[in-house]
């Protein structure tokens, strides 16, 4: 049961059997979209940001040599066939982002100081490379989730410091992406959005109103509020040109949902073949996924029974032989799945190239070591997007190189003009 | 109450209090706080005494416990007592005055959006729609301090605010109406296979099959449809239903679904039976419990909403007619289950079919029930139409909603919805914005009716609709309602609250007593017992963590058992409440709720029937109080083991209020190693060999010990279970499953709190726990504030506390005492300039 949406490398063949019809492949042509690639004058490059809130164990993951040149760990051994198309980094972390697991939602903020009263989050990089970028596709951003608390816990967030919640339904996605409505109802979804359009500007003249009569501290919260109608009401205005364009066209049938948590692997399988759906339909550039361990009671280990404890229970494992074997096990299963990604990414083509070399999969953590809740020497690694790959990039495992370093050379690589983020010093050396 | 002398007992206010940290520090501090010695990451010397610095404050108020509880210095010969009292009342002072400034010039806490629960509520109230279905359109909140209620973390951001307008276009939809008429009432009956939606259920015949003569009936399948028919009338055709070994059972009757909301009345013929082998029913030897729930009649692996309704009826072993009555939403029907399930899951766990592992059976038999009839009739309310929500949005224009003059009727339908709907006045400036809206859309050729939403929806969304406020002003009455109503009732006042806000009766005391009483004695009430305690005793994780069927095969999908330990946490809290009991109860109680499961499960005499009751203890019961409530214990466990370290954590930060520090960040993390430790009490030892880990894991790893005798249910154990080593225990479940655990080590529960004073098992603990029955009442009072107000105790709150604990002190701290001191005062009524 629950097989993974996609299983075995996007079977192609088999899912148009499944789904009971007759095309001519490639596949890849049935999602392309309808709109706008035409006009395109430079290669697009996405970004896919994955963030396991519990890490991986440390001893096991980072290679003992540093370069080219390097021998693969045990945890990135099943990376073997695409050494060539990653690169692992190690002496990084966001400084001042410590305090344990506090730090899990400043994974794309870099956000000093979590655990300070009065602490308040920042942008994170997805929302801020598609407030650059601005909406070249349907959905700026996806947010998407694996067994997430979506009331706590995000890698998205706002200029104001906000959580944007996550969706962890793959269903629910696919019918964004790619389920059209009838004329009619896109009619109605026009009405619909010209009302709201309406209705936003009085929501904002109410709000300036009701704001006069407050005090200093009740206007900061209602500023909360302002920005969110004048980004509402930015939205309305490309989503209603969207709603007039049709939707790509996925001859796939919906996805059935993993809802389990015991079932994280597979939800995480089926959450990352979604996320490849939507670079492939061109549905958007951007996706993040925040693989909720913390949340994942006892689990499922592929070829073995349940885990003896949840997975934050694990994560404290003190050396104890077993705890330390199955997340091992674990740890693995999610390097299985990360090269599945990179191979079938490897294995789509967008023009002429290949979609990997157009699409930037950074996998790592907020956390360096979960036995110890410490945050610094967190767990990098960077495929795809044209990058030179194959090293093992060491800074300094006592002083650690800014994060967001890399975050700009990922932004660059977006066609982001920035020169900084977060807590960044300059660019990341070494990348090319 | 004598408040102003007593602050200045505590807090000695003069005009000159300091403006510079206490002298003390120079000689007892700096030692380890200085720039080139930052103990724990602390360097005094470079912290400005900047007390108008909300951040630097915070800092403050750190140092400030920490010495107070002679905690720091460390040696306490470093800081002599009568200099430690100079430091503790000249620092008290100075941070009492920058934090009660800020408190006059900008209010406790500023404004805070309605959370999902609060929004669904306040429209269901308006709308008068009791069954809206609206919260799941909202993100999930984002808790801070435990609750869905913190100012702080009710952020707004684009995501929320098109989540209202979604929300309240759904709400406003539902509430009108275009029937002309109420489909009529309907009256169902069912005898023989219609009790069924099938002539069997997915898979397992051992979980359902009819039956005549107590015996299955054999060939019910692929009959022509003429038997068909006869055998949906053939009224000596029983229904039998079981619960499934691995599979909740569901099922529907046949041809039934409310074609309106509403009540219905249920009624039905049934006895409690066994089922033997070969499909054979003998009558039960004594009742069951069997729930109605409702849901939308679907397949077996579809999951969909499933609610609660009519209660537990426990089905005697004669035959018998039952009553009840069941709420239904459009397209729902009843769900016969047996115990209260929750969804069922779709799959094993392997994936593979499900199946039974009979024979054996379970001794005696597998109980079960068998129904003869079933009537179901209902919308039983009378019924006016257009329905209620519908006038409440067009008063009498009708189903057609044809007005007279459109512009004039909009004005006034308008000024008519908002006065239902706002928990204030609205200003005449708001509502021609309003207006201006409504009018632009009918400009557009919208029609009337949805014009009038447009404007509706605005309102819903608006800041005026979606925010509450603490009170400001002496004659700010409406505010006082609507954190009284959402305090206690998770709404918006009610017709009377409003009225009494209208004409400025809430700052009497005796009035807002009455009406705190009163809302305490409303139904409404229920939602603060089960809000509150979902977040503050996380009741609402108590399904997190399924219980590992290796070690603990009697737990197997005993959902009855959660069921329960659930209501008897929650009816434990509300008689708290309800019977004013002192706050050493919580912890120490000479009596428990439970009923018959919950009776056996803590091994107190057995009890008959579902209905949880009060039941008094046996001496020397190691039950009674929140801390041996089954509830309790198995949130605070993972399923498969406990954790003295988590759950005496749980207890010190939720029961007493105490929660440990966080671990210093700037100080390189020990990797704890736990190699080598057999028993948990060396593993303990090892934890905290290091100091730095020892000087807090002390506070409460020895009070999770005391918990040890408990399993991750809250069941009784005298020793560990294992799957390897000890004595081996085989046997088969009670659902037919095989199993084999081993009884490890013997539990060992004495131990010593961080103060010296020691305990040999819980109710020692206990003993402790109830002799400081100040500390319980504290934490309460500050778990209240929070919730009511959305803003966690402050420093200059601390000697209102203080001074509400003094006056609640000569009755024990009774719980319903403390609330209605803590609304009585300025924390809650917000602080008059």
């Amino acid at each position: 049961m629950n097989a993974p949406y996609i299983a075995n490398s996007f079977s192609r063949r088999r899912f148009l059997r499944n789904a009971g019809v007759t095309l001519a492949l490639p596949m890849f042509e049935c999602l392309r979209p309808v709109f706008g690639r035409a006009v395109q004058v430079k290669a697009p490059q996405r970004l896919l940001v994955i963030s396991n809130n519990l890490g991986f164990l440390p001893k096991p993951f980072f290679p003992k040599n540093a370069g080219r040149d390097y021998e693969l760990s045990p945890t990135l051994a099943p990376l073997g066939d695409v050494r060539n198309e990653f690169t692992l980094f190690s002496g990084m972390s966001h400084p001042d982002v410590n305090g344990g697991h506090s730090a899990e939602n400043c994974f794309l903020t870099a956000a000093r100081g979590p655990t300070k009263s009065g602490f308040r989050n920042q942008i994170s990089l997805d929302q801020y490379a598609a407030e650059k970028l601005g909406q070249v596709t349907r959905h700026t951003t996806l947010n998407l989730g694996v067994n997430i608390d979506k009331a706590n816990r995000s890698l998205s967030w706002t200029r104001d410091g906000v959580l944007l919640p996550a969706e962890d339904s793959a269903p629910a996605l696919f019918r964004r992406m790619f389920v059209q409505g009838d004329p009619a109802a896109v009619k109605k979804q026009l009405q619909q959005l010209d009302e709201r359009g309406s209705i936003l500007d009085t929501l904002m003249d109410q709000t300036k109103r009701l704001s006069r009569d407050l005090g200093s501290t009740d206007r900061a919260r209602l500023d909360q509020y302002l920005t969110s109608v004048r980004e509402v009401e930015e939205r309305l205005l490309t989503a209603r040109e969207w709603e007039l364009k049709p939707k790509p066209v996925a001859t796939l049938p919906e996805p059935k949902d993993i809802q389990d948590k015991k079932l994280i692997f597979e939800k995480f399988d089926l959450m990352l073949s979604m996320a490849q759906l939507a670079f492939e339909s061109d549905s958007t550039r951007i996706v993040t996924l925040m693989v909720d361990a913390f949340a994942t009671p006892a689990f499922h280990l592929p070829g073995a029974d349940n885990t003896t404890e949840g997975y934050h229970g694990l994560s404290h494992h003190g050396q104890a032989e077993e705890k330390v074997r199955q997340l091992g096990e674990a740890d693995r299963e999610q390097m299985r799945l990360f090269k599945k990604l990179i191979q079938n990414l490897a294995a789509k083509r967008e023009d002429e190239a290949r979609l990997l070399d157009r699409t930037m999969v950074l996998f790592g953590s907020n956390m360096g070591d979960a036995n110890t809740h410490d945050n610094y020497n967190l767990p990098i690694l960077l495929a795809g997007g044209g990058f030179k790959h194959g090293q093992h990039l060491a800074f300094k495992r006592d002083n650690n190189l800014p994060l967001s370093n890399l975050f700009v050379s990922l932004l660059q690589r977006m066609g982001v003009e920035a020169e900084r983020f977060g807590s960044s010093t300059g660019t990341l050396t070494g990348l090319a | 109450m004598n408040r102003p002398l007593l602050i200045l007992c505590l807090f000695p206010i003069s005009s000159a209090w300091p403006q510079s940290a206490p002298p003390q520090i120079e000689q007892s501090c700096l030692e380890c706080h200085d720039k080139d010695n930052t103990k724990g990451g602390l360097d005094l010397t470079a912290l400005p005494f900047d007390l108008g610095s909300a951040a630097t404050r915070e800092r403050w108020i750190r140092i400030y416990d920490r010495v107070e509880k002679g905690e720091m210095p460390p040696k306490a010969e470093d800081l002599p007592k009568p200099e430690r009292v100079k430091f503790v009342k000249s620092l008290a002072a100075s941070i009492y005055e920058a934090d009660h400034a800020e408190v006059l010039a900008h209010g406790r806490g500023p404004l805070r959006r309605l959370n999902r629960d609060e929004y669904q509520q306040n429209l269901r109230d308006v709308l008068q729609l009791p069954d809206l279905d609206i919260r799941d359109i909202l993100p999930e909140d984002r808790e801070g301090h435990r609750f869905n209620k913190t100012t702080e973390m009710l952020d707004m951001s684009r995501v929320q605010l098109v989540a209202y307008l979604d929300a309240a276009e759904a709400a406003l939809h539902a509430a009108m109406t275009t029937e002309s008429a109420p489909p009529p009432a309907t009256k169902y009956r069912a005898v023989g296979t219609d009790l069924f939606p099938g002539t069997g259920t997915f898979g397992n015949r051992e979980a359902m099959f009819f039956a005549r003569d107590n015996k299955a009936i054999d060939d019910l399948k692929g009959h022509h449809d003429k038997d068909e028919k006869h055998s949906a009338k053939d009224d000596t055709i029983e229904l039998a239903l079981f619960r499934a070994a691995s599979w909740p059972y569901l099922g529907t009757p046949k041809h039934f679904t409310a074609k309106r909301a509403g009540n219905y009345k249920v009624r039905f013929s049934a006895r409690a039976v066994l089922q033997q082998p070969g499909y054979v029913i003998t009558p039960a030897t004594q009742h069951l419990p069997m729930t109605f729930r409702t849901r939308k009649p679907a397949g077996v692996d579809i999951i969909n909403e499933v609610h609660d309704s009519g209660g537990i009826i426990d089905i005697q072993p004669d035959k018998r007619v039952y009553e009840t009555t069941v709420r239904l939403r459009n397209g729902e029907a009843i769900e016969y289950s047996l115990l209260g399930l929750p969804m069922p899951l779709a799959m094993n766990p392997n994936g593979s079919a499900p199946s039974y592992r009979y024979p054996p059976f379970p001794e005696g038999g597998q109980p079960g029930l068998a129904v003869q009839w079933l009537e179901i009739e209902g919308p039983i309310e009378s019924q006016t139409w257009p329905p209620p929500s519908h006038h409440v949005l067009f008063d009498d224009l009708g189903v057609e909603v044809k007005p007279k003059d459109p512009q004039q009727d909009a004005k006034r339908l308008l000024r008519r919805f908002v006065k239902l709907a706002a928990r204030e006045p609205v200003p005449e400036e708001d509502l021609k914005m309003f207006d201006a809206l409504i009018q632009a859309q009918l400009a557009k050729n919208v029609s009337f009716s949805e014009a009038m939403l447009a404007g509706y929806k605005a309102f819903l969304a608006s800041g005026d609709f979606i925010y509450v406020r603490e009170p400001v002003k002496a004659d700010d009455h409406f505010a006082i309602a609507s954190r009284l109503s959402h305090f206690l009732t998770n709404s918006r006042p009610d017709t009377k609250l409003m009225n009494l806000a209208q004409r400025k009766q809430l700052r009497d005391p005796q009035v807002l007593r009455a009406e705190t009483e009163r809302l305490i004695g409303s139904a409404g009430f229920e939602r603060f017992v089960k809000n509150f305690t979902d977040c503050w005793l996380n009741l609402r994780h108590i399904r997190r963590d399924d219980p590992d069927i290796r070690l603990f095969p009697e737990y197997r999908f005993d959902e009855y058992l959660v069921e329960s330990m659930e209501r008897e946490t929650r009816t434990f809290f509300t008689a708290m409440v309800h019977e004013n009991l002192p706050a050493s109860v919580l912890v120490k109680a000479d009596f428990v709720f439970a009923n018959d499961r919950l009776a056996k499960h803590y091994q107190l005499p057995p009890l008959s029937g579902s209905a949880i009751r009060k039941v008094n203890l046996p001496k020397d019961s190691p039950h009674g109080g929140l801390l041996t409530q089954a509830a309790v214990l198995k949130v605070s466990a993972n399923g498969t083991t406990t954790s003295p370290v988590v759950r005496g954590a749980w207890v010190m930060e939720r029961l007493i209020g105490q929660p440990p520090p966080p671990p210093p960040a700037s100080v390189p993390a020990v990797e704890p190693d736990i190699r080598g430790a057999k028993t948990i009490r060396d593993l303990l030892a090892l934890h905290t060999k290091s100091k730095s880990c020892a000087a807090c894991h002390a506070r409460f790893d020895p009070v999770g010990l005391a918990l040890e005798n408990f399993d991750i249910l809250g069941g009784w154990r005298t020793h560990y279970r294992g799957l390897e080593e000890g004595k081996r225990i085989k046997g088969i479940d009670r659902a037919g499953h095989g199993f084999s655990y081993t009884i490890a080590t013997p539990v060992d529960s004495a131990g010593k709190l961080l103060d010296g004073r020691s305990f040999k098992n819980v109710n020692d603990l206990k003993a402790i726990m109830a002799a400081d029955p100040r500390q319980l009442a504290r934490n309460l009072l500050h778990q209240f504030t929070v919730y009511a107000t959305g803003t966690p105790v402050r420093f200059s709150d601390r000697p209102e506390i203080e001074s509400l604990l003094n006056a609640c002190a000569k009755d024990g701290y009774r719980i319903r005492d403390l609330m209605l001191a803590l609304v009585q005062s300025p924390i809650f009524l917000g602080q008059s300039k």
